[in-house]
């Protein structure tokens, strides 16, 4: 009875499951913390999808001398060949080796003797070595040759038998194979399985995009969808449909303006934007967009505001270069760590190895302004499979960034149809709490430049539109609103007073230096 | 490489074993590689650093390895022996098992799996730049 009591009083003690870490990047944060440990697990999926590669990393990641792997091949991709191709990875540490790791061949096994005998050189590697990961490649002709020789019930019987002895001696196990969707339903294997690793690989025109499923994992909050997934020098790389939400850290609770370099401008804006907001500047080619996102960077940095410029098509000397003719120092800064110029464009980037650069960016320099230049040169860095994500992507990485109090300035090429005032192609307005529009009007014979804030979520704002010139100081507005035109949003307006006296024409504007070198 | 060879069988010498010290230190690698790549694999490495090895050694035609990896013929060739042949054939044969090793998976894991083998022998000073075979 006092035992039944004390029972009683206790705290209800969940077991606690060790979470092993998979030595890829990403995935422990789309597993829900790792691989639980003891678990039986299967990596399936088609050839050249990364399924070896993803068992050596995660037996990497974990094995020691004290807690050796066992890495048994059958019938796969020969031993030597892949440790020839799989030491060319970093993850790869030869010292494990021998010790650590070792590399056991069951193919002779599988293709002259039963399951049985299959099962007893198993059990006989497992208790002498007692490993803490065990990892079977290629299972899928475990069980063919089962299937083949013995039925389906056998073959259910010598899984039974397997996952039972491998988690009874306190073994994670990884089964490797290719299986397609189809073999997926009803195979005994992933009925038993806890964790269930599915990679794929489809081909979008020239490039190909790989995925990552986690179709179970028992116990634990895994993040479900598809998930992109890299294959470089590092091995494998996960990066999460909700890569970026983890992060959010909250942003300050009292907001300020931060100056966009430009006080003309800050006065449009009710002082400036607020910091952690996403504002977008929409305009033609040619209409300073660039001068304007540096202007913004720029004055981040005069108020030690460490900023990212993430730029897919200028190149990085450009962009200094230009900064330079403004009187604009990016250089020093760079050199300080307080500014990072990330120039990203190879044309096969999915979307989220461009939100993880510009993360870890942001992350290391501490950023507080960040320019994305221009969002119609990132989504062309992308390879087409990935460009049907790019909206939703873009949204979780803006709003992770802005909750971390961020301010992101993104500029976008619109057309001027002279017949409409769009903001973008990309319908991406809503995910921006300001806007400020630039365009081309025609105006007593000349082409001269007009900008209007159109929205500023945190306040308001002033609702004229302001001729502006780009000079050796960059954007500088240069008139109060005009009053004598009506229709300057549609780029040719009509004159609404007398016409004045023309002065003779004035010289051009003074250019931007590096421009008028060129 | 050849030094490789040359440290290996001068280890099973030294064991004053009856069987020609090559052919133990091939039989004492055949274990822990037929673990590793299964015994095919192991059959078809020796094979053709057989074959690599009789191009320079043309008495070594007389061997054959066996499906299950084991170098057969030595023994009925130590009954006639070829002058000098025996030694060298041994070393240049040795060598080139080595050295497809080291060109498959590495000198590090080469040196790894020799290691397990041979525990004790000091191999920190081995050099692979000579070529398999030399």
């Amino acid at each position: 009875m006092k035992t039944q009591k004390s029972l009683e009083k206790r705290k209800p003690a969940r077991v606690a499951i060790r979470k092993l870490p998979t030595g890829v990047r990403g995935l422990d944060d789309i597993l829900g913390g790792g691989i639980p440990e003891y678990s039986f697990n299967v990596i399936a999926g088609m050839p050249g999808s990364g399924k070896t590669t993803l068992a050596h990393q995660i037996m990497f990641a974990n094995a020691t001398a004290k807690s050796p792997a066992l890495y048994f091949t059958v019938l796969g991709e020969p031993a030597m060949k892949m440790l020839r191709y799989q030491q060319q990875f970093s993850f790869f540490d030869q010292a494990k080796v021998g010790k650590a790791i070792r590399f056991i061949n069951l193919s002779d096994r599988v293709l002259e003797e039963d399951l049985d005998a299959v099962l007893a050189e198993i059990v006989s590697q497992v208790t002498a070595s007692q490993p803490g990961i065990v990892v079977v490649d290629s299972f899928r002709t475990v069980m063919r040759k089962a299937m083949a020789s013995a039925g389906e019930m056998a073959m259910q019987d010598f899984i039974q038998r397997l996952t039972q002895f491998l988690t009874s001696w306190q073994a994670t196990t990884f089964l490797v194979g290719e299986f397609s969707e189809e073999e997926s339903r009803g195979n005994p294997l992933f009925t038993v399985a806890d964790g269930l690793f599915w990679l794929s690989q489809k081909i979008e025109r020239n490039s190909v995009v790989r995925k990552l499923q986690i179709l179970k994992v028992r116990g634990q909050d895994s993040v479900p969808g598809l998930h992109t997934v890299r294959i470089s020098d590092s091995g494998l790389q996960a990066f999460s449909r909700t890569l970026g939400f983890g992060h959010r850290q909250d942003g300050p609770r009292r907001r300020h303006r931060l100056s966009m370099g430009i006080p003309e401008l800050d006065e449009m804006m009710g002082g400036g934007v607020l910091e952690g907001d996403s504002l977008l500047i929409a305009g033609p080619s040619g209409t300073g967009k660039s001068a304007l996102a540096t202007q913004f960077i720029a004055a981040g940095l005069r108020k030690g505001e460490p900023g990212i410029m993430a730029i897919f098509e200028e190149r990085p000397r450009g962009y200094t270069d230009r900064a330079d003719s403004f009187g604009l120092n990016l250089k020093t800064p760079q050199d300080k760590g307080k500014l990072e110029i990330v120039y990203l464009r190879p044309l096969d980037l999915s979307v989220d190895e461009v939100m993880q650069e510009i993360l870890d960016a942001v992350e290391r320099v501490g950023a507080k302004r960040l320019v994305i230049d221009s969002l119609v040169s990132l989504e062309m860095a992308l390879a087409p499979g990935f460009r049907e994500d790019f909206r939703e992507s873009l949204y979780r990485m803006i709003v992770a960034l802005t909750g971390a109090g961020v301010t992101i300035l993104s500029t976008v090429e619109v057309e001027d149809t002279f017949t409409q005032f769009s903001f973008s192609h990309y319908t991406i307005s809503f995910l921006t709490d300001d806007i400020i529009r630039l365009r081309y009007v025609e105006i007593d014979g000349q082409l001269r430049k007009v900008m209007v804030v159109i929205k500023m979520r945190g306040g308001n704002h002033s609702k004229d539109i302001r001729e502006y010139v780009i000079t050796d100081k960059g954007v500088v507005v240069i008139r109060p609103r005009s009053t004598e035109y009506d229709g300057l949003t549609t780029g040719i307006p009509t004159r609404a007073g007398p016409r004045p006296p023309q002065k003779p024409e004035a010289p051009p504007e003074p250019k931007a230096k590096a421009k008028a070198k060129g | 490489m050849r030094e490789f060879a040359e440290r290996l069988i001068a280890q099973e010498m030294a064991q004053k074993s009856p069987e020609p010290a090559a052919l133990v230190v091939c039989e004492r690698l055949r274990a822990p590689l037929a673990t590793l790549m299964g015994t095919v694999g192991f059959a078809a490495l020796l094979s053709r650093a057989l074959s690599l090895a009789t191009t320079e050694i043309p008495g070594l035609r007389a061997l054959h390895v066996d499906a299950d990896g084991a170098l057969q013929g030595w023994t009925e060739r130590k009954a006639r022996p070829l002058p000098d042949e025996s030694f060298e054939g041994g070393v240049t044969l040795l060598a080139h098992l080595l050295g497809l090793l080291a060109t498959f998976i590495g000198e590090n894991l080469t040196l790894r799996l020799v290691q397990e083998v041979w525990p004790k022998l000091a191999l920190d000073d081995v050099d692979f730049s000579e070529g398999s075979g030399k």
